[in-house]
Protein backbone atom coordinates (compact mmCIF):
# COMPACT_ATOMS: atom_id res chain seq x y z
CA UNK A 1 0.00 0.00 0.00
CA UNK A 2 3.14 2.34 0.63
CA UNK A 3 4.25 1.89 -3.28
CA UNK A 4 0.42 4.00 -4.47
CA UNK A 5 1.72 7.26 -2.92
CA UNK A 6 5.43 6.62 -4.29
CA UNK A 7 3.37 6.04 -8.16
CA UNK A 8 1.65 8.97 -7.52
CA UNK A 9 4.34 11.02 -7.03
CA UNK A 10 6.13 9.83 -9.94
CA UNK A 11 3.28 9.83 -12.11
CA UNK A 12 3.55 14.06 -10.99
CA UNK A 13 7.10 13.85 -11.46
CA UNK A 14 6.73 12.49 -15.40
CA UNK A 15 3.95 15.05 -16.03
CA UNK A 16 6.16 17.83 -14.83
CA UNK A 17 8.82 17.57 -17.28
CA UNK A 18 6.17 19.18 -19.19
CA UNK A 19 7.84 22.16 -20.82
CA UNK A 20 7.20 25.67 -22.18
CA UNK A 21 7.98 26.33 -26.23
CA UNK A 22 10.25 29.43 -24.42
CA UNK A 23 12.09 26.58 -22.05
CA UNK A 24 12.83 24.43 -24.68
CA UNK A 25 14.15 27.07 -27.21
CA UNK A 26 16.35 28.87 -24.80
CA UNK A 27 18.43 24.78 -24.02
CA UNK A 28 18.70 24.86 -27.83
CA UNK A 29 20.29 28.58 -28.07
CA UNK A 30 22.31 28.06 -24.63
CA UNK A 31 23.75 24.47 -26.09
CA UNK A 32 24.07 26.41 -29.59
CA UNK A 33 25.75 29.69 -27.67
CA UNK A 34 28.53 26.84 -26.44
CA UNK A 35 29.54 26.53 -30.18
CA UNK A 36 29.36 29.93 -31.07
CA UNK A 37 29.59 32.60 -28.77
CA UNK A 38 26.97 35.69 -28.35
CA UNK A 39 24.65 33.39 -30.37
CA UNK A 40 21.04 34.48 -30.35
CA UNK A 41 18.25 32.51 -31.96
CA UNK A 42 16.42 34.41 -34.54
CA UNK A 43 13.27 33.89 -35.76
CA UNK A 44 13.75 35.04 -39.29
CA UNK A 45 16.35 32.52 -40.00
CA UNK A 46 14.11 29.63 -38.08
CA UNK A 47 11.61 30.84 -41.41
CA UNK A 48 14.44 30.78 -43.76
CA UNK A 49 15.42 26.97 -42.51
CA UNK A 50 11.48 26.54 -42.39
CA UNK A 51 11.03 27.58 -46.38
CA UNK A 52 14.31 26.10 -47.92
CA UNK A 53 14.23 23.39 -50.71
CA UNK A 54 16.82 20.51 -49.71
CA UNK A 55 17.56 18.23 -52.84
CA UNK A 56 18.06 15.37 -51.02
CA UNK A 57 14.29 13.55 -50.70
CA UNK A 58 11.97 13.77 -53.54
CA UNK A 59 8.98 13.34 -51.39
CA UNK A 60 9.63 15.97 -48.66
CA UNK A 61 12.24 18.60 -50.55
CA UNK A 62 11.16 20.61 -47.74
CA UNK A 63 9.44 21.17 -44.17
CA UNK A 64 6.72 22.97 -46.40
CA UNK A 65 6.24 19.57 -48.52
CA UNK A 66 3.97 18.18 -45.16
CA UNK A 67 3.97 21.48 -42.85
CA UNK A 68 2.27 23.61 -45.58
CA UNK A 69 3.64 26.97 -46.46
CA UNK A 70 2.27 27.94 -43.03
CA UNK A 71 2.91 27.26 -40.17
CA UNK A 72 -0.32 28.28 -38.88
CA UNK A 73 -2.24 25.44 -40.73
CA UNK A 74 -3.07 21.47 -40.71
CA UNK A 75 -0.93 19.92 -42.80
CA UNK A 76 -0.63 16.73 -44.49
CA UNK A 77 1.85 13.90 -44.60
CA UNK A 78 3.11 13.79 -48.43
CA UNK A 79 3.00 9.80 -48.09
CA UNK A 80 0.46 8.63 -46.50
CA UNK A 81 -2.18 11.56 -46.71
CA UNK A 82 -2.69 11.75 -42.62
CA UNK A 83 -3.61 14.77 -40.97
CA UNK A 84 -0.47 16.97 -39.11
CA UNK A 85 -1.70 19.15 -36.55
CA UNK A 86 -0.11 23.04 -37.32
CA UNK A 87 3.44 23.77 -35.77
CA UNK A 88 2.89 27.44 -34.35
CA UNK A 89 2.59 27.06 -30.98
CA UNK A 90 -0.05 30.03 -31.73
CA UNK A 91 -2.50 27.50 -33.81
CA UNK A 92 -1.42 24.59 -31.60
CA UNK A 93 -0.38 24.89 -27.84
CA UNK A 94 0.21 21.72 -27.61
CA UNK A 95 3.74 22.30 -29.78
CA UNK A 96 7.37 21.91 -27.89
CA UNK A 97 5.86 21.17 -24.68
CA UNK A 98 7.34 17.53 -24.34
CA UNK A 99 11.64 18.03 -25.06
CA UNK A 100 11.36 14.31 -25.76
CA UNK A 101 8.98 14.57 -28.54
CA UNK A 102 10.59 17.48 -29.82
CA UNK A 103 13.92 16.17 -30.11
CA UNK A 104 12.38 12.89 -31.67
CA UNK A 105 10.77 14.66 -34.54
CA UNK A 106 14.04 17.01 -35.37
CA UNK A 107 16.39 14.20 -35.35
CA UNK A 108 14.05 12.25 -37.74
CA UNK A 109 13.21 14.99 -40.00
CA UNK A 110 16.19 16.57 -40.34
CA UNK A 111 17.97 13.16 -41.09
CA UNK A 112 15.19 12.95 -43.83
CA UNK A 113 14.79 16.25 -45.02
CA UNK A 114 17.89 17.48 -45.08
CA UNK A 115 20.43 14.34 -44.77
CA UNK A 116 21.62 15.56 -41.84
CA UNK A 117 20.75 16.49 -38.35
CA UNK A 118 20.08 19.91 -37.25
CA UNK A 119 23.11 21.98 -35.48
CA UNK A 120 21.62 23.21 -31.96
CA UNK A 121 21.06 26.74 -33.39
CA UNK A 122 19.25 25.76 -36.32
CA UNK A 123 17.09 24.02 -33.63
CA UNK A 124 17.13 27.07 -31.48
CA UNK A 125 15.69 29.39 -34.55
CA UNK A 126 13.26 27.30 -35.70
CA UNK A 127 11.47 27.11 -32.37
CA UNK A 128 12.11 30.33 -32.11
CA UNK A 129 9.99 30.66 -35.32
CA UNK A 130 7.19 28.56 -34.66
CA UNK A 131 6.81 30.46 -31.11
CA UNK A 132 6.39 33.76 -33.22
CA UNK A 133 4.69 33.24 -35.80
CA UNK A 134 1.57 34.73 -36.00
CA UNK B 1 14.08 -42.51 -40.16
CA UNK B 2 13.31 -40.36 -43.44
CA UNK B 3 12.05 -37.62 -44.24
CA UNK B 4 8.43 -36.40 -43.97
CA UNK B 5 6.15 -33.80 -44.54
CA UNK B 6 5.64 -31.88 -41.03
CA UNK B 7 5.19 -28.46 -41.96
CA UNK B 8 1.85 -27.35 -43.63
CA UNK B 9 2.08 -24.43 -46.41
CA UNK B 10 0.10 -21.89 -43.96
CA UNK B 11 2.53 -22.60 -41.20
CA UNK B 12 5.21 -22.49 -43.81
CA UNK B 13 4.24 -19.15 -45.69
CA UNK B 14 3.24 -17.52 -42.84
CA UNK B 15 6.22 -17.81 -40.86
CA UNK B 16 8.22 -16.32 -43.99
CA UNK B 17 6.26 -13.62 -44.24
CA UNK B 18 6.00 -12.79 -40.61
CA UNK B 19 10.05 -12.74 -41.16
CA UNK B 20 9.78 -10.37 -44.14
CA UNK B 21 7.06 -8.33 -42.28
CA UNK B 22 9.14 -8.10 -39.33
CA UNK B 23 12.99 -7.49 -41.03
CA UNK B 24 11.03 -4.84 -43.49
CA UNK B 25 8.77 -3.32 -40.44
CA UNK B 26 12.10 -3.07 -38.49
CA UNK B 27 14.12 -1.33 -41.19
CA UNK B 28 11.85 1.43 -41.85
CA UNK B 29 10.37 2.12 -38.39
CA UNK B 30 12.31 5.75 -37.85
CA UNK B 31 11.27 7.08 -41.69
CA UNK B 32 8.80 9.02 -42.78
CA UNK B 33 9.36 8.54 -46.48
CA UNK B 34 8.92 4.51 -46.19
CA UNK B 35 5.71 5.29 -43.46
CA UNK B 36 3.57 3.44 -45.42
CA UNK B 37 5.75 0.53 -46.08
CA UNK B 38 6.57 0.22 -42.39
CA UNK B 39 2.68 0.58 -42.07
CA UNK B 40 2.35 -2.01 -44.82
CA UNK B 41 4.95 -4.67 -43.32
CA UNK B 42 3.95 -4.59 -40.05
CA UNK B 43 -0.04 -4.96 -41.31
CA UNK B 44 1.52 -8.20 -42.40
CA UNK B 45 2.87 -9.56 -39.38
CA UNK B 46 -0.29 -8.54 -37.36
CA UNK B 47 -2.23 -10.54 -39.98
CA UNK B 48 -0.33 -13.75 -40.22
CA UNK B 49 -0.09 -13.48 -35.95
CA UNK B 50 -3.47 -13.72 -36.27
CA UNK B 51 -4.63 -16.09 -38.60
CA UNK B 52 -1.85 -18.46 -36.66
CA UNK B 53 -4.16 -18.26 -33.89
CA UNK B 54 -7.73 -20.04 -35.44
CA UNK B 55 -4.84 -22.15 -37.48
CA UNK B 56 -3.48 -23.25 -33.99
CA UNK B 57 -6.71 -25.42 -33.68
CA UNK B 58 -8.00 -26.43 -36.81
CA UNK B 59 -4.77 -26.68 -38.80
CA UNK B 60 -2.67 -29.72 -39.18
CA UNK B 61 -1.49 -31.59 -36.70
CA UNK B 62 2.07 -29.95 -35.92
CA UNK B 63 0.68 -26.75 -36.29
CA UNK B 64 -1.78 -26.99 -33.23
CA UNK B 65 -0.88 -25.39 -30.38
CA UNK B 66 -1.97 -29.02 -28.40
CA UNK B 67 0.73 -30.58 -30.19
CA UNK B 68 3.75 -27.96 -28.85
CA UNK B 69 2.64 -25.47 -25.95
CA UNK B 70 4.30 -27.88 -22.80
CA UNK B 71 4.50 -27.00 -19.39
CA UNK B 72 7.57 -25.38 -17.88
CA UNK B 73 8.65 -28.94 -16.57
CA UNK B 74 8.80 -30.30 -20.68
CA UNK B 75 10.74 -27.18 -21.33
CA UNK B 76 13.27 -27.71 -18.68
CA UNK B 77 14.09 -30.97 -19.57
CA UNK B 78 14.20 -30.28 -22.95
CA UNK B 79 16.79 -27.52 -22.19
CA UNK B 80 19.11 -30.08 -20.15
CA UNK B 81 18.82 -32.21 -22.74
CA UNK B 82 20.38 -29.46 -24.72
CA UNK B 83 22.83 -28.56 -22.04
CA UNK B 84 24.24 -32.69 -22.02
CA UNK B 85 24.58 -32.30 -25.85
CA UNK B 86 21.46 -34.79 -26.58
CA UNK B 87 18.69 -32.69 -26.93
CA UNK B 88 15.50 -35.23 -27.69
CA UNK B 89 14.04 -35.25 -31.10
CA UNK B 90 10.46 -33.85 -31.94
CA UNK B 91 8.82 -34.13 -34.97
CA UNK B 92 7.24 -31.36 -34.69
CA UNK B 93 8.23 -27.98 -32.61
CA UNK B 94 9.98 -29.05 -29.55
CA UNK B 95 9.00 -27.22 -26.18
CA UNK B 96 11.56 -24.62 -26.54
CA UNK B 97 10.47 -23.54 -29.86
CA UNK B 98 6.85 -23.79 -28.79
CA UNK B 99 7.19 -21.03 -26.26
CA UNK B 100 9.10 -18.94 -28.88
CA UNK B 101 6.61 -19.10 -31.25
CA UNK B 102 3.45 -18.42 -27.99
CA UNK B 103 5.97 -15.42 -27.23
CA UNK B 104 6.10 -14.04 -31.01
CA UNK B 105 2.85 -14.66 -32.08
CA UNK B 106 1.25 -12.41 -28.91
CA UNK B 107 4.01 -9.87 -29.70
CA UNK B 108 2.94 -9.49 -32.77
CA UNK B 109 -0.24 -8.82 -32.65
CA UNK B 110 0.44 -6.56 -29.74
CA UNK B 111 3.49 -4.51 -31.69
CA UNK B 112 0.86 -4.91 -34.68
CA UNK B 113 -2.24 -3.09 -32.68
CA UNK B 114 -0.36 -0.97 -30.80
CA UNK B 115 1.24 0.54 -34.17
CA UNK B 116 -2.16 0.82 -36.22
CA UNK B 117 -3.71 2.50 -33.23
CA UNK B 118 -0.65 5.08 -32.93
CA UNK B 119 -1.09 5.36 -36.67
CA UNK B 120 -4.58 6.27 -35.62
CA UNK B 121 -3.62 8.88 -33.80
CA UNK B 122 -4.85 6.99 -30.32
CA UNK B 123 -2.89 6.48 -27.20
CA UNK B 124 -0.52 8.90 -27.98
CA UNK B 125 2.76 9.52 -26.66
CA UNK B 126 2.46 6.59 -24.34
CA UNK B 127 1.18 4.48 -26.69
CA UNK B 128 4.16 5.28 -28.85
CA UNK B 129 7.08 4.11 -26.72
CA UNK B 130 4.81 0.50 -25.49
CA UNK B 131 4.91 0.14 -29.25
CA UNK B 132 8.70 0.52 -29.22
CA UNK B 133 9.23 -1.48 -26.72
CA UNK B 134 7.39 -4.74 -27.61
CA UNK B 135 9.33 -4.57 -31.18
CA UNK B 136 12.43 -4.34 -29.44
CA UNK B 137 11.25 -7.42 -27.04
CA UNK B 138 10.08 -9.28 -30.59
CA UNK B 139 13.41 -8.23 -31.94
CA UNK B 140 14.99 -10.17 -28.70
CA UNK B 141 12.96 -12.98 -29.18
CA UNK B 142 13.12 -13.49 -32.87
CA UNK B 143 17.07 -13.41 -31.60
CA UNK B 144 16.90 -16.51 -28.89
CA UNK B 145 14.43 -18.30 -31.65
CA UNK B 146 17.05 -17.85 -34.29
CA UNK B 147 20.04 -19.22 -31.77
CA UNK B 148 17.32 -22.09 -31.06
CA UNK B 149 16.92 -23.35 -34.36
CA UNK B 150 20.57 -23.17 -35.03
CA UNK B 151 21.62 -25.10 -31.99
CA UNK B 152 19.12 -27.71 -32.56
CA UNK B 153 19.79 -27.44 -36.32
CA UNK B 154 23.60 -28.59 -35.48
CA UNK B 155 22.70 -31.01 -32.82
CA UNK B 156 19.99 -32.82 -34.65
CA UNK B 157 21.80 -32.85 -37.75
CA UNK B 158 18.90 -31.68 -39.42
CA UNK B 159 18.45 -28.44 -41.28
CA UNK B 160 15.65 -27.01 -39.65
CA UNK B 161 15.63 -23.09 -42.11
CA UNK B 162 15.25 -25.69 -45.15
CA UNK B 163 12.22 -27.68 -43.28
CA UNK B 164 10.31 -24.30 -42.89
CA UNK B 165 10.73 -24.08 -46.42
CA UNK B 166 9.66 -27.36 -48.05
CA UNK B 167 8.24 -28.33 -44.75
CA UNK B 168 10.01 -32.08 -44.20
CA UNK B 169 11.76 -34.01 -41.01
CA UNK B 170 12.94 -36.28 -40.11
CA UNK B 171 10.24 -38.75 -38.92
CA UNK B 172 8.44 -42.15 -39.52
CA UNK B 173 5.97 -42.06 -42.28
CA UNK B 174 3.08 -42.64 -39.99
CA UNK B 175 3.89 -39.46 -38.72
CA UNK B 176 3.45 -37.31 -41.86
CA UNK B 177 1.00 -34.99 -42.44
CA UNK B 178 -1.21 -35.92 -44.96
CA UNK B 179 -1.75 -32.63 -46.91
CA UNK B 180 0.37 -29.30 -47.37
CA UNK B 181 -3.08 -27.52 -47.37
CA UNK B 182 -2.34 -25.24 -50.23
CA UNK B 183 -5.95 -24.01 -50.24
CA UNK B 184 -5.82 -22.34 -46.32
CA UNK B 185 -2.42 -21.16 -47.72
CA UNK B 186 -3.96 -18.99 -50.53
CA UNK B 187 -6.35 -17.87 -48.06
CA UNK B 188 -3.69 -16.78 -45.55
CA UNK B 189 -2.27 -14.80 -48.96
CA UNK B 190 -5.87 -13.14 -49.42
CA UNK B 191 -6.21 -12.46 -45.63
CA UNK B 192 -2.87 -10.16 -45.72
CA UNK B 193 -3.25 -8.16 -48.64
CA UNK B 194 -6.84 -7.35 -47.71
CA UNK B 195 -5.88 -6.25 -44.17
CA UNK B 196 -2.47 -4.44 -45.09
CA UNK B 197 -4.95 -2.62 -47.85
CA UNK B 198 -7.50 -1.91 -45.13
CA UNK B 199 -5.22 -1.09 -42.22
CA UNK B 200 -2.86 1.11 -44.91
CA UNK B 201 -5.71 3.26 -46.21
Amino acid sequence: MRTLPALCLLLVGIAAQAETPQRIGETYAAEAAGRQAGFTPSAQRGETLFRQRFGNNDKMPACTSCHTDSPLSAGQHVVTGKAIRPLAVAANGQRFSDPAKVEKWFGRNCKEVMARDCTPAEKADFVAYMNEVR
Amino acid sequence: MQKILVWDWPVRLGHWLMVGGFIVAWLTSESETFRLLHVISGATVLAVAAFRLPWGFIGSRYARFVDFVRGPRAVKDYAAGLLKLEPAHHVGHNPAGGWAIVLLLGLGILTGLSGWANYNDIGGGFLEEVHEGLAVTMLAVVAIHVAGVLTGSLMHGENLVRAMLNGRKQGTPEDAIRSARPLAAALLLAWVVAAGWWIAT
